[in-house]
């Protein structure tokens, strides 16, 4: 027999599968007309502002919201089947941990109702978050609470990680860590829905991006073709004077600037015709500045709708 | 034990271990001073039936027979005072399973867990009627070992047949607590609804001998079955503790259900 159709099924069924996917507190707007997919081994980033709906997004996944109307599937079945559950793990964008219970303990209660993890698996993840796990759990700070959310979200490898803002609270230390956590993840194969309200924090692990403005998705986006059309400021500083005609017309560069033994521009895709140019001169120093993806992605993005209302 | 039972009363710990203290301290307390009415037969029953008005009389369950040891663990331990106490425990208890984690936002995480939501409510209000047999098994030990020592002369299944009464009827208003928090998510709600619901249970049952209209109303309160069958004289009471039983059960359903198919936390 051939194992593999089946195989190939397994890699065809999305994650997460959405059409329609509708909620409405009252009257208010949480989430309308989402439909989306993650596939298998994808870091997928979610981005919005505040009360965006991303977190409205999550609980519907998770089957602690129920939608107003669509649907939603998650690992191939409708989240309200209790037993999905088992292979998410979920950091919360508000987490509460509260009681005089130390957080070693709740962790063991939530692997004991996981059906157990590894043995020194929660160790692991304290020594790599630097995480106390002898305080008690209504003593932790902001930034301990997260540590503890990101161990119970990790531990028991999940085939699917959704975190709701994980990097919050955190300080850039621990979130060199956490990212490299989720890269593990990826590599491992399985897949991750994370949260953020900037790009900045998530881009770098992110496979593709989506942005949900007031309850809706707006755009989605894949991170190395953002790249691609990201815009960076460049500056070239030579040991002599360098003649314009040698980078005017470059494809790529624009708002070309030269004085004296300095060189500035700012280039559109490839740098590739600009470092050539410059290679055939002295070069002392050179600075590029990193480009703020989330500003090109909205740039983008609204020119595409200009055109779409254009063309319609 | 299933985890999130065992979780659950260790949640609760300190909650039944205060109370348990104070429904003990008191029932013992009160228990021990048969001694003392039973030195003085005559000016305590005298005493008892002259200092309080009748309707007052009527409140606390009727004094008439004060001096006799079934009598006197009726009015001074069951009727009022360890009930009122055991219910303010319950509901509170009821309350920390659903509505005030809820309201704190400690059960999402719980509630991603890979367990169904229905059984999430049966394994809390397991938790719930253990910590309250809990705290009915060590108050029933310390009123039968203290009313041993004052010679109270109360059979013990007759006690119990009474403490049994007193469990069931604990246990309504600590499901209803936890059913109408499973149902509304309100932590608020949910104490004022159980405790509304036990006071006017409480006065209907008491006045149903004088007011028509109080006697039908009284099918409605546990207290009516908790104390119709005066199980102190009589013993166990199946049928009245089987309605209470009966109460709690619905209840129980109804958080299920209920809790099953809203949103939560929002």
């Amino acid at each position: 027999m051939d194992a593999r159709p089946h195989t190939k099924m397994r890699c065809m069924t999305a994650v997460v599968e959405t059409e329609g996917l509708t909620k409405f507190y009252g009257k208010r707007r949480g989430l309308e007309d989402l439909t989306f997919e993650i596939q298998p081994g994808e870091v997928f980033g979610y981005l919005g502002p505040n009360g965006s709906g991303k977190t409205t997004t999550i609980r519907l996944l998770l089957d602690v919201l129920r939608p107003t109307r669509g649907t939603a599937r998650v690992l191939g079945t409708d989240p309200r089947d209790a037993a999905v559950r088992g292979r998410i793990g979920y950091l919360p964008g508000e987490l509460a941990l509260e009681g005089r219970e130390k957080a070693s303990e709740y962790l063991q209660f939530l692997a004991d109702v996981r059906g157990g993890v590894a043995k020194g698996r929660i160790e692991v993840l304290a020594d790599r978050l630097e995480a106390d796990l002898s305080v008690r759990m209504g003593q932790l700070s902001k930034g301990n609470k997260q540590k503890v959310g990101l161990i119970q979200a990790f531990m028991h490898e999940p085939e699917f990680l959704i975190l709701d803002e994980p990097t919050s609270g955190l300080d850039p230390l621990v979130q060199q860590e956490f990212l490299a956590m989720v890269r593990e993840v990826r590599t491992a194969g399985r897949t991750v829905l994370m949260s953020s309200h900037v790009l900045a924090e998530v881009e770098h692990v992110s496979d593709r991006v989506g942005i949900v403005r007031s309850g809706r998705l707006v755009a989605v986006e894949d991170v190395s073709a953002l790249r691609e059309k990201a815009v960076r400021r460049v500056e070239f500083h030579f040991d002599a004077p360098v003649p314009e005609d040698a980078f005017r017309d470059l494809p790529g560069v624009r708002d070309l600037k030269v004085e004296g033994a300095s060189v500035a521009c700012t280039i559109d895709g490839r740098p590739d015709a600009l470092v050539k140019a410059a290679a055939r001169f002295t070069v002392v120093h050179m600075v590029s500045a990193e480009p703020d993806l989330e500003e090109i992605f909205l740039t983008y993005y609204s020119e595409e709708v200009h055109h779409a209302h254009v063309g319609a | 034990m299933p985890t999130l039972v065992r979780k659950t009363l260790r949640d609760y710990r300190r909650v039944l271990i205060g109370w348990t203290i104070g429904i003990c301290a008191f029932a013992g307390l009160y228990t021990s001073f048969f001694s003392q009415m039973r030195a003085n037969p005559d000016l305590y029953s005298q005493a008892a039936m002259n200092k309080y008005p009748d309707s007052v009389r009527r409140l606390l369950g009727g004094l008439e027979h004060i001096t006799s040891g079934a009598g006197f663990l009726q009015a001074i331990i069951y009727q009022v005072f360890v009930p009122l106490l055991f219910i303010m425990c319950a509901v509170i208890l009821g309350n920390k399973a659903i509505a005030a984690p809820e309201e704190s936002g400690t059960l999402e995480l719980t509630l991603t867990l890979p367990v169904e939501r229905k059984r999430l409510v049966l394994e809390r209000f397991a938790a719930l009627a253990l910590g309250l047999l809990g705290v009915a098994v060590v108050s029933l030990i310390v009123i039968v070992g203290i009313g041993s020592a004052v010679d109270l002369g109360v059979p013990f299944d007759k006690v119990l047949a009474a403490h049994t009464g007193l469990y069931l009827l604990v246990l309504i208003f600590g499901t209803l607590s936890l059913a109408v928090g499973a149902a509304t998510g309100r932590k608020g709600l949910a104490m004022s609804v159980a405790g509304t619901y036990a006071v006017a249970g409480y006065v209907v049952n008491a006045l149903a001998a004088d007011v028509e209209v109080m006697r039908w109303l009284s099918w409605l309160s546990p207290f009516h079955y908790y104390s119709e069958g005066s199980p102190l004289f009589n013993g166990f009471p199946v049928g009245d503790h089987l309605v209470l039983l009966g109460a709690s059960a619905v209840l129980l359903l109804t958080a299920m259900l209920s809790f099953d198919r809203r949103d939560v936390g929002v």
